[in-house]
């Protein structure tokens, strides 16, 4: 018990690898993750906005394509 | 998908205390994954309700995928009465936390939130090694790339910072 009152209040337990999330982490593509952390956070949420619109456009295409 | 300037900048101006957290969260930090909604963590003072039911007034918040005519009054006695709400306004879905599942309530996140300046505003994000901490804490299985995303880019920065 006292040892998890200890990991609430210092709310940074140790970091423990987990081995799905390292098999997972083979399959990141890291060349796209350095070109991101280059950019500012602002460029980042821009980026995003761009690709939430391109997804709409795209799921609309595909609605009148396949209906 | 989300206004998100329009959406920082309305709870911002708003003087709404409120951490950016979920998947817009991770996008500061760096991740290329699609997110479509703005999850913040909000405090829940009577003071801060009043303030966040004020700024999202003129965006006609309702809940998401509710049925069209449920009787829902955007006020702060709605906020005070529940804690987390899936919203859809009209700058986007826009889900407001009172706690989050591994992180607690605002309070208990707000040491491990970094501020932000993004669209003229400023505002407070997760950082990144909280996010990695509350994501692993949820358990969904959806997560996993998500979270392997995240600890990857927590090595870059790293690597990068020497």
């Amino acid at each position: 018990m006292s040892e998890r009152i200890g990991w609430i209040a210092s709310a940074s337990p140790p970091f423990v690898p987990d081995p799905v999330i390292e098999a997972y982490k083979k399959d990141i593509d890291r060349t796209l993750l350095r070109e991101r952390l280059r950019l500012s956070v602002e460029e980042r949420l821009l980026d995003l906005m761009r690709l939430q619109r391109f997804a709409l456009e795209w799921r609309e295409a595909g609605k009148r394509a396949f209906r | 998908m989300i206004d998100i300037p329009a959406a920082l900048r309305a709870l911002a101006e708003g003087g709404v205390e409120f951490i950016v957290v979920g998947g817009i969260a991770a996008t500061a930090h760096g991740s290329t994954r699609l997110t479509v909604d703005l999850d913040v963590a909000y405090a829940r003072t009577p003071e801060n309700i009043e303030r966040l039911v004020k700024a999202l007034a003129p965006f006609s918040p309702y809940l998401r995928g509710a049925p069209p005519g449920l009787p829902f009054r955007w006020d702060p006695e709605t906020i005070r009465n529940g804690l987390n709400f899936t919203l859809t306004t009209s700058l986007g879905d826009l889900d407001l936390l009172g706690e989050i599942t591994g992180g607690g309530s605002y309070e208990n996140l707000l040491s491990d939130s970094t501020p932000v300046a993004a669209f003229g505003v400023q505002c407070r994000c997760l950082n990144l090694d909280r996010l990695i901490q509350v994501k692993r804490a949820a358990g969904r299985p959806r997560d996993l790339e998500a979270i392997a995303e995240l600890e990857a880019l927590r090595e870059e920065r790293d690597a990068r910072r020497g």
